[in-house]
């Protein structure tokens, strides 16, 4: 059947590709371990993909509270902790594999991360099955649906909770009659419903509803029918790609109406107005759940990431403070197993209890045995008995000469 | 370790299921099908939607003949033209598939996604624990496909396909009807891919539009490019060493501490590609190519042929 080279060439490749997987595996027992008594902690992240710009500053911030928390001696009595990130991919499937690598490779007792709804929905059945705790940055209502086993927490504003506090917006802006031009995606289709009750419940009426694919090559089409009624304002819900696009599309147009968008697309951490400039950016406003602007730890955390004073950091807000309460539950619970310190994670993040917001100084004070009140840098980081966030706030802002301005808070 | 490495033997299953699909319509047949994903998500959706009233073997049979039908529709249609208009008109059917899962709400809860799809077995997996029975299930079901394919392929009608494919002037001037020989192979093909997409769904029980898009369609023809064209033996393999591929590079970064998460994330496709480019370059027959079949073989008593 066949001739002598053909055997020794099939040879050869199959060894070469087949080595690639066992370089991998070979080293594999080193890393499940690490070095003795580090406690592993997971994350799943966006660094390509549709999404991919989130990512980064997510892990950034993630990294500053894990050196922080080991520089200052660690947790259980000095162990270190050490933190496993994986690209996401911006896709549901390599978010399983993803998951499942770190809790099964990595012995993580958390997977955190999960910018993307579709990602952490895709990923809850396989983390509850480990009985491992799964920490959230996306919006969707049905991650936390259904049987949890108390191990899910949102740290981001759900979103039901995004449409009204839009519809607020449009109140105080004066808006009455308006439109919405929306992404297809889980995070957004979810709240337009809650928009449009809260708008009639204030005596607006939304004219019309236009929903556009992610990752269309022109978007005027829907900008033109959204703005074409002339309506007071666009309630625009967008990513930060296609709003980048939309925002170009808006301003060539020459449109009137007031445009009102989100934080995740007309801020996404300043990378809009870099993306844009000040010119097509000018007289937007946007929303999103509201950090601790005032506190002095926010302020350092902003320093700390390298951005700007004043600057809003939503995502890397919660992948920072993922990490904190974390920590700061296995202190408390005194073990690093995640079905026990679980429960010690309202303890130390709900009222009653002495408010702290420094993460070193929180640890210190579980530690004594002093009841807490974490505060973190992306929300006050209360739960409800869902593990959904509670007295989430609206942050708005108005971007004036090229620079993101205080607007007000909408609750 | 051992549960990490079953998720990614059952991910190869299904990506070994959709390969196997387009072996045979593009391997096999020669029919260019860019519209893999489609075929998929077809059935993924159909496996969803119906398995909590049906019971999941109903819904997945349905779902493969859904899957089926709409690929003979679109063989049927489309099949004339040559092939890369099939091509084309591939890439398109997989667009608007796609596009209408999306915006088609009221039917598949559009962005939302489908979720609490319930597993085959569900009582017996949750008894054994972890996804033992998952994996027996999804081994089982590409068993059952590769020995009915390569059954297929030896047949008549494999090699009629075959010849189809060399030559499809000559094929027809042996008396052969071209046009439903391609549509049936096209209609095959559509089944597996769909079954593939029910056990996407299965193992997933969470599906969205995000997940079927035409990277999937990308993976089935490197995996088919990888193996060799026209071989279930390499598309297995070929399977195989794409998801070592992608799956082996996350490892990477736990090793390399000089390259930061972030850009390994963009090198880590990077090497993916290379990896392939490099396969191409060394062996552009596939890791094992379909076997030249002879006269002799089929006529082994013919001492003429010899």
């Amino acid at each position: 059947m066949t001739d002598n080279s053909f055997v020794v060439n099939r040879r050869t490749v199959l060894a070469g590709v087949g080595s690639l997987p066992l370089v991998a595996a070979l080293g594999k027992p080193a890393i499940a371990q690490g070095a003795a008594g580090d406690v592993p902690l997971g994350m799943v992240l966006p660094f390509s993909g549709a999404t991919g710009s989130y990512g980064p500053a997510m892990k950034q911030a993630a990294e500053l509270v894990i050196s922080k928390v080991n520089g200052a001696g660690g947790i259980l009595g000095g162990r270190q902790v050490k933190l496993f990130i994986e690209d996401s991919e911006t896709s549901a499937t390599a978010s399983v594999a993803a998951s499942k690598k770190l809790l099964e490779v990595n012995k993580v007792e958390l997977v955190g991360g999960f910018w993307g709804s579709p990602e952490a929905l895709a990923a809850k059945p396989i983390i509850l099955a480990a009985n491992k705790v799964q920490m959230l940055s996306c919006a969707a209502n049905a991650v936390t649906e259904g049987d949890t086993k108390g191990l899910i927490y949102r740290l981001q504003a759900k979103s039901s909770q995004w449409g009204p506090a839009g519809a607020k917006v449009m109140d105080k802006i004066g808006a009455k009659k308006v439109t919405v031009l929306a992404q297809q995606n889980p995070f957004i289709v979810a709240m337009v419903e809650p928009f449009k009750e809260e708008m009639k419940k204030i005596g607006g009426e939304v004219l019309d509803i236009v929903m556009y694919n992610p990752d269309q090559a022109s978007y005027r089409a829907e900008v033109e029918k959204a703005f074409g009624p002339e309506p007071d304002a666009v309630f625009v819900l967008p990513l930060l790609t296609d709003m980048v696009s939309i925002s170009k599309e808006i301003f060539r147009g020459g449109f009137n109406s007031k445009v009102v968008s989100l934080g995740t697309g007309a801020d996404a951490e300043g990378k809009f107005l870099q993306a844009v400039g000040p010119e097509v950016a000018e007289g937007i406003y946007h929303l999103q759940p509201a950090p601790p602007i005032d506190s002095p730890s926010y302020a350092r955390f902003v320093k700390d990431m390298g951005a700007p004073e004043g600057a809003v950091f939503l995502f890397a807000g919660n992948a920072w403070d993922q990490m904190c309460i974390t920590v700061l539950a296995m202190e408390h619970a005194k073990t690093q197993e995640a079905a026990v310190w679980t429960k010690s994670i309202r303890e130390v993040c709900n009222p009653p209890g002495e408010a702290v917001d420094d993460i070193v100084e929180a640890l210190k004070m579980v530690r004594e045995g002093k009841s807490i009140n974490f505060n973190g840098a992306g929300c006050t980081c209360d739960f409800d008995e869902k593990g959904d966030s509670l007295n989430r706030s609206f942050y708005v802002q108005l971007i004036k000469d090229g620079k993101n301005t205080p607007f007000g808070v909408v609750s | 370790m051992i549960a990490y490495l079953v998720t990614i033997a059952i991910l190869v299953c299904v990506a070994a299921l959709v390969g196997l699909a387009l072996n045979l319509q593009w391997g096999q047949a020669g029919l260019v099908n860019f519209g893999v994903v489609g075929f998929v998500a077809i059935g993924a959706y159909a496996t969803a939607l119906l398995a909590p009233h049906l019971g999941w073997f109903p819904a997945m049979l349905i779902a493969g003949a859904v899957s089926a039908a709409l690929s003979a529709g679109l063989a049927l249609l489309s099949i004339r033209l040559e092939e890369n208009y099939l091509a084309i008109v591939t890439i398109g059917f997989g667009e608007v598939v796609r596009l209408a899962i999306l915006n088609e709400g009221w039917l598949t809860y559009g962005a939302l996604g489908v979720a609490d799809i319930p597993r085959p077995f569900a009582a017996l997996g949750q008894m054994i624990g972890g996804d033992t029975v998952f994996i027996a299930f999804a081994l089982a079901l590409v068993a059952v496909v590769f020995v009915l394919l390569e059954a297929m392929a030896r047949s008549p009608f494999g090699r009629v396909l075959r010849a189809i494919r060399d030559d499809a002037t000559v094929t027809s001037a042996l008396g052969k009807n071209v046009f439903a020989l391609r549509v049936r192979a096209f209609a095959v093909g559509g089944a597996v891919m769909g079954t593939a997409g029910a056990l996407h769904a299965f193992y997933l029980t969470y599906i969205d539009p995000s997940q079927f898009t035409p990277i999937v369609t990308a993976y089935a023809f490197m995996a088919v490019i990888a193996g060799g064209r026209g071989s279930n033996v390499g598309l297995l393999i070929g399977a195989c060493s794409i998801m070592a591929l992608l799956e082996g590079t996350r490892f990477l970064k736990d090793f390399v501490t000089v390259i930061d998460g972030v850009q390994l994330s963009a090198l880590r496709l990077g090497l993916i590609g290379a990896g392939i480019v490099l396969l191409l370059i060394l062996r552009p027959q596939g890791l094992a190519p379909e076997s030249k079949r002879r006269a002799a073989d089929l006529l082994p008593d013919d001492k003429a042929s010899a």
